[in-house]
């Protein structure tokens, strides 16, 4: 057990991703007929109340309330140059969700900054735009616990070394934001994963289901494009996906912006209006005309399958005559 | 419900147009309790936080939002990270919350950038933060763009918003 957790009732702790708490008791109990030493602790913002096992505090996370010097150090760290984000999201997700467990006041600090860094370069989706106001929100009542201030003055305090008054917050672009991370994310992935594609619809409505093939994925399917553009085509027999009528309006809208990774998209800096989307194209996608399936592959086609009942097989036997209906006649005696 | 409490004189058209435009953002109902005393020990500029404090108790229901709404300057706070201009101020979580106007010219023609200011200052006192979005209201409020924007929320501080409304309804 760390020496830095010997606590006393009335302590205030920070329990990581909760916020603030108080000690209001310390005893022990008999848990399977172990003695147990347990820390109550209530969170100041909900009122919940929860015991801890008083050596699982530090394996939890569990940490006293910043100092004075951490609030300096936090400052410092706040207004030094160095912007940086990474443009991996698998890679930004783990660490800032590992830096909110317990990252103590600077980690929080760092997950709300490269946020904003990345929020400069475009908008951030909607899972990362919780974890940049969750990370504020502990953040904030942290530092005011710690500055012995009000809560509004804690979140101005950090505003004013984000957001330097009087001055607009600047615009990056992708070339910026590369050379800043020194290279890092070159192969054009720019953190554009499945939940940022999902942002309004943008990215998963610009390539239309019925026309990506079905099995590929829409990264994958701008790939395969440029890929398609420079290099001849191996594979002449398979054409799969689109019927040649779809491939030419794709080359007449040859300037349109790409599915998802359009530079457009990406360099727009926040607070304008977007790029005008694509016209969607309503309702379903149009089904090939079996005209032209039988033109790519005639022998190989069955006969088009005629609907509804099968005709009854025509028997050599002559017909037989037609019950008359009604009740039989007598026969005459 | 959003209450409203004038410490000068204002323009009723301005009050009426900053009650519509308050309850078409909270959607909860917006209706101006009259005219509030300043404490003869407060000077101009106002110490927002102080004055915050030393204003008479208002008759309000405790999931009720009181805003005091100034025609005179508040002061610019020391912070840790230095001074900030103070264009209102609120209690994070909490009933009050108090907006100037001094720094909104022609007030009948910009109300929406008062509108702009409340909105802020009451979604504090709904426990949102800042926005990072620059049309939105909870943007910081020092930013040169900020006084030409709407007095609408993002779509993220709406939500925040709304849910925190219900939670406090229910």
């Amino acid at each position: 057990m760390s020496e830095s957790l010997q606590l006393a009732v009335g302590d205030r702790v920070v329990y990581p991703n909760q916020g603030l708490c108080t000690v209001t008791g310390i005893g022990s109990e008999q848990i399977a007929g172990q003695s147990l030493v347990f820390v109550s602790l209530v969170f100041e913002e909900t009122k919940a109340r929860v015991k801890v096992p008083q050596e699982k505090l530090v394996k939890n996370g569990v940490r006293r309330v910043s100092s004075g010097d951490d609030v300096k150090k936090l400052f410092e760290f706040l207004t030094a140059e160095g912007d940086k984000a990474s443009l991996d999201w698998k890679k930004r997700a783990r660490d800032n969700v590992a830096r909110l467990a317990g990252g103590g006041l600077v980690g929080l600090a760092s997950v709300v900054k490269e946020l904003q860094v990345l929020s400069e370069l475009r908008a951030l989706p909607p899972k990362e735009r919780e974890q940049y106001n969750d990370a504020r929100h502990l953040l904030v009542t942290e530092l005011a616990a710690a500055m012995g201030a009000s809560e509004a003055d804690a979140e101005d305090a950090l505003d004013a070394a984000l957001f330097p008054v009087g001055k607009e917050r600047p615009k990056r672009s992708v070339e910026e934001f590369k050379a800043l991370l020194g290279g890092e994310g070159e192969d054009g992935e720019l953190g554009l994963g499945d939940d940022l594609l999902g942002i309004d619809g943008e990215g998963v409505e610009a390539a239309e289901p019925g026309e990506a093939g079905g099995d590929t994925t829409v990264e994958g399917e701008a790939a395969g494009e440029e890929e398609g553009e420079e290099k001849p085509k191996a594979e002449e027999p398979k054409k799969r996906g689109r019927p040649p009528k779809a491939a030419k309006e794709a080359k007449a809208e040859k300037p349109a912006p790409k599915a998802a990774l359009s530079d457009v998209e990406v360099t727009l800096p926040q607070g304008l209006p977007l790029a005008p989307p694509l016209p969607k194209k309503r309702g379903r996608p149009p089904k090939a005309k079996p005209v032209e399936v039988v033109v790519q592959a005639p022998a190989e086609t069955p006969a088009p399958k005629k609907r509804g009942r099968p005709p009854k097989a025509k028997t050599a036997a002559p017909a037989a005559a037609p019950k008359k209906r009604g009740r039989p006649a007598k026969a005459k005696k | 419900m959003i209450r409203v409490v004038t410490l000068d004189e204002f323009d009723p058209i301005v009050i009426k147009e900053l009650k519509k435009v308050l309850f078409t953002a909270f959607g909860v109902g917006c209706e101006h309790l009259g005219p509030g005393t300043v404490p003869a020990s407060m000077h101009e500029p106002f110490d927002a936080q102080k004055l915050m404090e030393a204003m008479p108790k208002v008759t309000a229901f405790a999931d009720d939002k009181v805003l005091y709404l100034t025609s005179r300057k508040l002061a610019p706070r020391k912070l840790a990270s230095g001074e900030v201009p103070t264009f209102g101020l609120s209690q994070y979580n909490g009933q009050r919350c108090i907006v100037s106007t001094a720094q909104v010219k022609n007030l009948t023609e910009n109300v929406k950038t008062v509108a702009r200011y409340a909105m802020q200052e009451l979604g504090h006192t709904f426990g949102l933060h800042h926005c990072l979005d620059p049309r939105c209201s909870m943007y910081a409020q020092w930013t040169p763009t900020y006084v030409t924007g709407e007095a609408i929320f993002c779509v993220f501080c709406r939500e925040q918003t709304e849910q925190k409304i219900r939670a406090a309804k229910s």
